[in-house]
């Protein structure tokens, strides 16, 4: 665990105000309390709402006279119109009394179809809570308010995801919204054990941050780690889960993502049963899992829903698909350019042929065709649908066929590249895929200054670099570099899930068990059960 | 400091990588002896664009061959490579050669003193075959052009890995007989064109110019230990010989039925021998034990063969027709040649080191005069999927 302690030694003592910061006075006293005097509160929150034309203050002159603040668009008017506008609602306030705390009280009653309530009594918590998309209702002469949530914002509905699908599993994805994306986990796993811890990051924007946990079978280190890295997060907004991965990864310089996203919640709960720990970001669907290690990367999701047999299979495919997609290109210039000898002479003889007449030496050619072909996946990326075809065409058209015709390049080339390019995009989880297209260029260079040797050299570099990296003070390499034969069975193959008893050694906490010993079937050999 | 690393980086490197465009790929190599004790190398350059070059060239007319021949001479090898390069636009790249032809006349001078650099030079590599061309010149061979193979010289690698024997060994084969004590190497021989009238005799001069395509197995070429060529074996005999040097994978023996008047064919396969030596009173004697189990295939007699008798009457006349081919053979270099092809030495030298020690100084004559029998033990596995012929009448089958 020497990783984790350097680590701290590390931690900015700073700011001991670490969540929720207080903004850096935009208006006057924020921290003030309350006046008992509406008008004063009104003029308060009116100078801190300057020129937002999107906060509605809505009085309602009855006795004691109310006010009702609120972000038009976030509301659920429909709701307000139902439970507070009514005009029943503030008629029944017994005069007489002393009223000042019982008005309050009786609102309070009245406001029980409203789910969520809370009273403040500074004008911080109230702009807080208009913020968060609650109504603020202020009664002269209370020197607190009530926040009551009525959050009625659009939100997109559970898709499926675009970027992850499959073809057995669950089709639910994230969405934008925080609660509905704990909601989704929740479902999945209904025990108390689940924790969700919710923290808020950037001090202009306020986002919802949540570490989500198994207590019991998250391991309390990791657990710390990443509570402590979140919490030195300061920044000014946090749009996307990307923001907060740039400040806690382990290796920022190193191409390898270390923190796993997804947008599936059965990807979330399985690694929060395998001892991981889910940050999940509001407004983004994307979800960070840390630890991560190398072999998730090249794991999908319905690896655990498939029968072994196959899957092991497919992961065979997989491990030489991204092994193509690392080298191919290099190797093809290294031994076109160095080593004629290791090539079988009938195929020399055909790349000798088609290289007939083309003007690049085999180095550029590949490098120009590996670009062109990165520049044409950006390309179609970006593009809206309409024009999406006409990129594929041209693609096609124009690199694969005409610049061969022409002579431009050889189609052994082409053909390395598209090979490539298709390994590439077999890795499933895409930005562990980015990591090797972009690894692909510094060994395709090595290998046109240096032959297999840059190659060899290049494979040892980057080798030295993944055993050294970390993912939350677990090796990234393992369970294969530390060697768990535990783990192994879930990397060289994917053993049948009731063989698989053991959670991670490195990263679960206490609980170790998953899957009680002895469940393998054991076949009846045609006897009939009694 | 960055940026001189990184310059070292770009400007190394290059020094030795070439594009396959500009590289002169040969695959055939031929040694031939040329004027005032010059050597005369020619090698088969492919040309790339007439071998695959998609459609219109596979339609080829024989006239445009996919290679040429361009030849040099020198003092040495290099010497007559570097002249040769005087002709050629792209450089010579020798990494991918398979085949090593010897023209006859060098054979005969001897190959002792050209034969290093296929060694030495980290480029080349060890599995190429030898050739030696029977009555012509190793460029005379390369100019011929193959009917089934678009690079010529790629046909007799063909030839000679349908024979049955392990293939690109042949310099690993011959470098490791010329440097025991007593084994001479044997190399297997081509003869230019494929009529094959006068192929058993043993100093064939001339080929008829009736066939110019095409060349063929002919035996073997024997070497002396100084790496001579002093005779040739036949291709029966060759054949008898790298069975008995454990060389040969399969095998067809035809053989005659005695008191039958028919003959039958066995392909035969898992073929082993062993060769026991052994001194009585004085006298080397040497026992050569064949063993080969194989598939009849043909039966040209009477004879029912789903009878276990009859099977043994036809396993007897087999055995004893290898027998009496393979002794003939071991007979001819006995007395002919004085040359050890068989491995006898070395197996003498590992069976029994103080016999070999006795023996080793003036082995050939001890060669010459060693007594050697022949024992073959051949088992019929297989008969086909009739017993008898079936042309033949019930009356006329021999139970």
């Amino acid at each position: 665990m020497r990783w984790i302690r350097s680590r701290k030694k590390l931690i900015r003592n700073k700011n001991s105000n670490r969540f929720g910061s207080t903004f850096p006075s935009l208006s006057p006293d924020q921290n003030a309390e309350l006046s008992t005097s509406l008008t004063i509160n009104e003029m308060m929150l009116r100078e801190i709402f300057l020129n937002s034309s999107d906060i509605i203050f809505r009085s309602i002159s009855s006795n004691p006279e109310v006010l009702i603040i609120y972000i038009d668009g976030l509301i659920d008017t429909t709701t307000l119109d139902k439970v507070m506008l009514t005009p029943n609602l503030f008629e029944e306030t017994p005069s007489g009394l002393n009223a000042t705390s019982i008005s309050g009280q009786i609102i309070q009653k009245k406001l029980v179809a409203i789910s969520q309530i809370k009273t403040v009594s500074t004008i911080n918590e109230v702009t807080d809570g208009i913020l968060k998309a609650n109504i603020v209702l202020l009664v002269d002469g209370e020197n607190k308010a009530i926040v009551a949530d009525l959050k009625g914002f659009e939100k997109r509905g559970i898709e499926e995801p675009a970027a992850e699908v499959s073809i057995r599993g669950p089709r639910d994805g994230f969405t934008e919204t925080l609660r509905i994306n704990t909601s989704l986990i929740r479902r999945r796993i209904r025990s108390p054990k689940l924790k969700i811890e919710s923290i808020t990051i950037g001090q202009v924007s306020q986002t919802d941050v949540a570490i989500v946990y198994i207590d019991g079978i998250v391991s309390n280190t990791v657990l710390k780690e990443v509570r402590d890295r979140i919490s030195r997060i300061e920044m000014d907004g946090v749009l996307e889960s990307g923001f907060i991965e740039e400040f806690i990864e382990d290796a920022p310089w190193s191409p390898f993502p270390q923190i796993q996203n997804t947008e599936r919640p059965d990807i979330v709960c399985a690694s929060l049963l395998e001892g991981k720990v889910a940050i999940l970001v509001d407004n983004t669907p994307f979800v960070l899992i840390v630890p991560m290690t190398f072999w998730t990367g090249l794991q999908a999701v319905e690896d655990y829903y498939e029968r072994s047999i196959y899957t092991t299979f497919i992961r065979f495919v997989r491990y030489s698909l991204f092994n193509i997609a690392l080298l191919l290109p290099s190797l093809y210039v290294a031994l076109s350019t160095f080593h004629q000898q290791l090539i079988p002479t009938n195929l020399l003889i055909s790349i000798s042929n088609s290289r007939e007449g083309v003007p690049f030496p085999t180095f550029v050619e590949a490098l120009l065709m590996e670009f062109m072909f990165e520049g044409l996946r950006e390309a179609g990326i970006r593009m809206p649908k309409a024009v999406g075809s006409a990129v594929s065409i041209v693609g096609a058209l124009v690199i694969g066929q005409a610049a061969v015709q022409a002579g431009i390049v050889s189609a052994p080339v082409v053909i390395v590249v598209a090979t490539t390019g298709i390994a590439s995009f077999a890795i499933p989880r895409y930005n562990f895929g980015t990591a090797y297209r972009l690894l692909r260029f510094p060994m395709l260079i090595l290998a046109g200054m240096l032959g297999l040797y840059g190659i060899i050299s290049g494979v040892f570099l980057l080798i030295i670099h993944l055993l050294g990296l970390q993912s939350f003070g677990v090796p990234y390499m393992n369970p294969v570099v530390p060697s768990i034969p535990q783990g192994l069975k879930d990397v060289l193959l994917r053993a049948p899930r009731w063989s698989m008893t053991r959670r991670s050694a490195l990263f679960s906490g206490k609980n170790k068990t998953r899957i009680p010993e002895g469940q393998q079937p054991i076949s009846k050999q045609g006897k009939t059960d009694e | 400091m960055i940026s001189l690393i990184l310059s070292l980086t770009f400007v190394s490197g290059c020094w030795d990588n070439s594009e396959v465009n500009e590289i002169a790929i040969e695959l055939a190599w031929g040694i031939d002896k040329a004027e005032n004790k010059k050597i005369m190398i020619s090698a088969q350059a492919i040309l790339p664009m007439r071998i695959s070059g998609g459609q219109e060239s596979i339609s080829g007319e024989s006239k445009n061959k996919p290679f040429f021949v361009v030849s040099g001479n020198g003092m040495n090898t290099l010497d007559a490579v570097q002249q040769m390069q005087t002709k050629l636009s792209r450089q010579v790249f020798r990494g991918h050669r398979r085949v090593i032809v010897i023209g006859e006349s060098m054979a005969r001078q001897g190959v002792k003193e050209v034969f290093d650099t296929y060694t030495r030079d980290p480029n080349l590599k060890l599995r190429t075959d030898i050739f030696i061309v029977r009555g012509g010149t190793a460029k005379n061979f390369l100019e011929k052009s193959y009917p089934l193979e678009n690079i010529s010289a790629l046909g007799v690698l063909g030839e000679y890995g349908q024979m049955g024997t392990p293939v690109e060994m042949g310099l690993l084969n011959f470098l490791h007989a010329a440097t025991s004590d007593g084994a001479c190497p044997v190399v297997p021989a081509i003869a230019i064109g494929m009529d094959t009238k006068s192929q058993d005799q043993d100093n064939q001069n001339e080929q008829t110019n009736s066939d110019k395509e095409g060349f063929r197995l002919a035996g073997a070429g024997i070497f002396n230990k100084d790496l001579k060529l002093v005779g040739y074996l036949n291709a029966e005999e060759s054949r008898a010989m790298q069975w008995v040097t454990g060389n040969l994978n399969k095998l067809t023996v035809p053989a005659t039925i005695p008191h039958e008047g028919g003959n039958v064919s066995i392909i035969l396969y898992r073929m082993h021998s062993k060769i026991q030596p052994d001194i009585q009173s004085g006298k080397l004697k040497i026992l050569v034990t064949l063993t080969g189990k194989g598939a009849i295939r043909e039966n040209n007699t009477r004879l029912d063969l789903t009878q276990t008798n009859n099977i043994s009457v036809v396993q007897n006349a087999l055995e004893h027709h290898v027998e009496e081919a393979v002794l003939r053979t071991i007979t001819k270099v006995q007395k002919k040649y004085g040359t050890d092809v068989f491995g006898f030495s070395s197996t003498i030298k590992r069976k029994n080191l103080t016999l070999w020690k006795s023996i080793r100084n003036d082995w050939e004559e001890e060669f010459r005069e060693a007594e050697i029998s022949v024992n073959a033990n051949i088992t019929v596995r297989r008969i086909g999927v009739t017993g008898p012929a079936l042309q033949l009448k019930a009356s006329e089958i021999e139970k």
